[in-house]
C-alpha cells in the first residue's frame, strides 16, 4: 500500500464517520451535539436551481434555498424549532437520512473534501404524509486541533418543488 | 341558452351568493365550501383566472431577443417569448397539430420552438414556420388555408415591466384594470434610478396542502403576524440587540401618527401598510444614506416615506407583491381545491448596491418562501385551516370583520399623501389588523362569477 493509498482509506474513513454522525444527530433531534459539529465560521448552502441543469453558484447576487456564512444561523433555526413557537414543528416531522456514495479526498494537510448523496424520508405524523427529499452533499471537513469539525457544507436538492416547509433537519 | 347552460348558470350564481356581503348591515361573511368543494374550484380557474388578467412575468425576464419563460393562466401552459424584432408575445403553450407542449423548459433563449412529437416549428414570434412534410401529407384545401401559428392570449400588456395576460378579451384594459394599485407598484419601480426592476436569479417553487386563497388572505392580513410568526420575531429581536448600521434600519418623520392602514381598489385589488417608529428589520434602501439621499431627491420625501415603509399589495388573482426587509414577487397556480403551487421570485431594483443586493437576498431568504424562517408557518398554517374548513356544516368563520365599524370611504390623509382614490380605506393601531381588505377580492370574485352566469355584476 502506497502513502498515497494509506490516506485516501483515512480521509474515508473520517468522512464516513463524521457525516453518518451527523445523520444520525439530525434524526434523534440532538440538535446541539449536531451544530457543534460545525466550525463557528462554516458555511450551510443549498442552492437554487436556475433551470433544469444549473443551480446558483454565487450566494451573493443569486438567491439561494438556504444560506448562512456562520454557524449563528443554524443555531437560530435550532431555538426557532425548540421553542415551540414555530407552527411548522407541532408536530416536527420524523425523519430519516440515507447517505451513500461517499468518495472522500484529502485536499489539504488538514481538510477533507467528501462529496456524497442522501434521501431523507420526512413523514409528518399531522398530516400522515411522506416524502423523499434527495440530492447530493459535498462536506468540506477542517482539522481544529484534535477534532474534525465541517467547514462547509453544499446540499444540492435533487427535488425542489418543496412541500411546505424545508429546514435543516429534513435535508 | 340550453339546458346544460341554463344549469351552469345556476350553478354559478349559487356559487356566488357563497360570499355573504352587506354592507349596511356590516355582514361579510364567507361560506367554508369556497374552500374544499370541486365545483366551486373548478368555476375559479374557468371563470376567474381564465377569465381576468393575471400577472405572467416581468419583461425583464425575456430581456434580448428570443428569451423565453414559460409560466400558467389557470390550467393553461403559457409561453412568453421576445421575438428576434423585440416584440413580447405570450402564447398558449400548446402544438396546433396535437396539443404537446411546445417548450417543455422553465427559461432559456432559442430562435425556434420545434414540437417533440411531430417536429411542427414556430419561431419566436409564435408563426408557425414548418408543418413537418407538409407536402405530402395530403392535407385537404382547409388545412393550408388554416393557420397553423401558436395561439396568443386574448389580452397582453405590461405595465412598467410589469406582464399581465387575460385569456379573455373581455376583460377592461389593463390601466383600468390596475387602477391606483400602480402607484404602490411606482413606489417600488421607482426605487431604481432607471426605473427598472429585476428577478434576482433563482426563483423557488413550493406547495401547500391547501386552497390558494388562504394565500391571497395571508398577504393582507397583518393580524396573524405576531401570533404565527412570534418564533421568527423572537430570533429578530435577538438580533436586532447588537446590529450594526448596515442592517439597513430607517426612521419615520417626527409626528406620524403609527399604525395600521390599508386601500381597497376595484377589480379586487388592496393593499395594506403599517407606520412603525420601531422597527424588526431594515431594508435595503436604508443601508445606503447617500443613495437614499438621492432617491428623496428624485422621488420626494413623502413617497420616499412611503419606500421605507411595509406594503403587501395583492392585485387579483395572482399576484402580491410585498415591500419589506427584501422585496418579493409572489403567483399562486390553484391545483386542487387542497393544493396549491406558488412559484416565488426575489425583486430588485435595477441599480442598487452591491451590499444592497446581498442584503437584500440574504434578508428575503431569511423571511420568505418553505425554506423561510417565517413563510414556512404560514404554509403549515395554510394546512391547518384547509383541515378545519372541512367542518363544512359549520357557520361561517369570523374572520372578515376586522375593521367593518370604521372603514373609510373617500379620501383619507394617507391616500391625498399618495394622491390615489380608493374604494375602500382603513386606519387603526399597530395592533389593527384590519380584515376589511380581504373584501375587495371576495366582491371580484362574486362579480366574475355574477358575469359568467350572464348576470351584470
Amino acid at each position: 500500500m502506497t502513502a498515497n493509498t494509506i490516506k485516501q482509506a483515512d480521509a474515508h474513513a473520517v468522512a464516513a464517520a463524521i457525516i453518518f454522525r451527523e445523520a444520525r444527530l439530525l434524526d434523534t433531534g440532538e440538535w446541539a451535539d449536531w451544530v457543534a459539529m460545525y466550525s463557528e465560521d462554516a458555511v450551510y448552502w443549498v442552492p437554487a436551481w436556475l433551470d433544469e441543469y444549473t443551480t446558483t453558484s454565487d450566494p451573493d447576487t443569486q438567491v439561494s434555498l438556504l444560506y448562512h456564512d456562520a454557524r449563528r444561523g443554524l443555531e437560530e433555526r435550532i431555538a426557532r424549532i425548540e421553542s415551540r413557537k414555530s407552527i411548522t414543528a407541532l408536530p416536527l416531522p420524523r425523519t430519516v437520512h440515507q447517505i451513500s456514495n461517499l468518495e472522500a479526498t484529502e485536499t489539504g494537510p488538514d481538510q477533507i473534501i467528501c462529496h456524497s448523496v442522501f434521501s431523507v424520508h420526512v413523514y409528518d405524523p399531522r398530516v400522515a404524509r411522506e416524502h423523499l427529499r434527495h440530492g447530493r452533499y459535498q462536506h468540506t471537513l477542517r482539522r481544529e486541533g484534535d477534532t474534525w469539525k465541517i467547514a462547509r457544507k453544499v446540499i444540492t436538492l435533487v427535488n425542489d418543488r418543496i412541500p411546505t416547509v424545508l429546514d435543516f433537519y429534513s435535508i | 341558452m340550453n339546458a346544460a347552460s341554463q344549469n351552469h348558470a345556476a350553478r354559478l350564481r349559487e356559487i356566488s351568493r357563497l360570499i355573504d356581503d352587506r354592507p349596511a348591515e356590516r355582514i361579510f361573511a364567507v361560506d367554508r365550501r369556497i374552500f374544499t368543494d370541486p365545483e366551486v374550484f373548478d368555476a375559479e380557474l374557468r371563470h376567474i383566472f381564465e377569465a381576468t388578467w393575471n400577472f405572467i412575468g416581468l419583461e425583464s425576464q425575456v430581456a434580448r431577443p428570443n428569451d423565453f419563460v414559460t409560466t400558467h393562466i389557470g390550467r393553461h401552459p403559457i409561453l412568453v417569448m421576445r421575438s428576434a424584432d423585440g416584440k413580447v408575445g405570450a402564447f398558449l403553450n400548446t402544438c396546433r397539430h396535437r396539443g404537446t407542449v411546445v417548450c417543455p423548459f422553465k427559461q432559456g433563449r432559442q430562435k425556434f420552438h420545434v414540437c417533440r412529437y411531430h417536429g411542427w416549428a414556430y419561431d419566436s414570434s409564435g408563426r408557425n414556420i414548418s408543418v413537418t412534410e407538409e407536402a405530402s401529407g395530403q392535407y385537404p384545401p382547409s388545412f393550408s388555408n388554416q393557420n397553423h401559428d401558436l395561439l396568443p392570449v386574448a389580452r397582453l400588456g405590461a405595465y412598467r415591466g410589469f406582464l399581465f395576460a387575460s385569456l379573455s378579451a373581455d376583460v377592461p384594459p389593463l390601466e383600468e384594470f390596475l387602477g391606483d394599485t400602480r402607484a404602490f407598484l411606482d413606489l417600488i419601480i421607482d426605487q431604481s434610478d432607471s426605473g427598472e426592476v429585476e428577478f434576482v436569479p433563482g426563483a423557488s417553487t413550493y406547495t401547500f396542502d391547501a386552497n390558494w386563497k388562504l394565500q391571497f388572505e395571508n398577504g393582507l392580513d397583518y393580524y396573524h403576524f405576531a401570533t404565527t410568526h412570534s418564533s421568527y420575531v423572537d430570533i429578530l429581536k435577538k438580533r436586532n440587540a447588537t446590529a450594526g448600521p448596515d442592517t439597513g434600519f430607517t426612521a419615520e418623520p417626527e409626528g406620524e401618527q403609527e399604525g395600521q392602514g390599508s386601500f381597497s381598489f376595484d377589480y379586487g385589488h388592496a393593499v395594506n401598510w403599517s407606520i412603525k417608529r420601531t422597527q424588526l428589520y431594515g431594508r435595503p434602501l436604508g443601508m445606503d444614506p447617500a443613495r437614499l439621499d438621492a432617491v428623496r431627491q428624485r422621488v420626494g420625501s413623502t413617497r420616499a416615506k412611503w419606500m421605507l415603509r411595509q406594503r403587501n399589495l395583492t392585485i387579483f388573482p395572482n399576484l402580491q407583491v410585498i415591500d419589506i426587509l427584501s422585496a418579493q414577487v409572489r403567483t399562486w397556480r390553484p391545483l386542487a381545491p387542497d393544493k396549491t403551487e406558488m412559484v416565488s421570485h426575489c425583486l430588485a431594483p435595477v441599480g442598487e448596491s452591491a451590499a444592497a443586493r446581498t442584503l437584500r437576498i440574504r434578508n428575503y431568504e431569511d423571511f420568505f418562501n418553505a425554506s423561510g424562517l417565517a413563510s414556512s408557518d404560514d404554509n403549515v398554517m395554510y394546512e391547518f385551516c384547509q383541515t378545519g374548513y372541512e367542518a363544512t356544516t359549520a357557520a361561517p368563520t369570523q374572520g372578515y370583520l376586522r375593521g367593518v365599524a370604521d372603514v373609510g370611504h373617500g379620501d383619507s390623509a394617507h391616500s391625498r399623501e399618495l394622491g390615489i382614490t380608493a374604494s375602500e380605506w382603513s386606519f387603526g393601531p399597530t395592533s389593527f389588523g384590519g380584515e376589511t381588505n380581504f373584501h375587495p377580492g371576495y366582491r371580484e370574485w362574486r362579480r366574475l362569477l355574477q358575469h359568467a352566469a350572464g348576470e351584470t355584476a
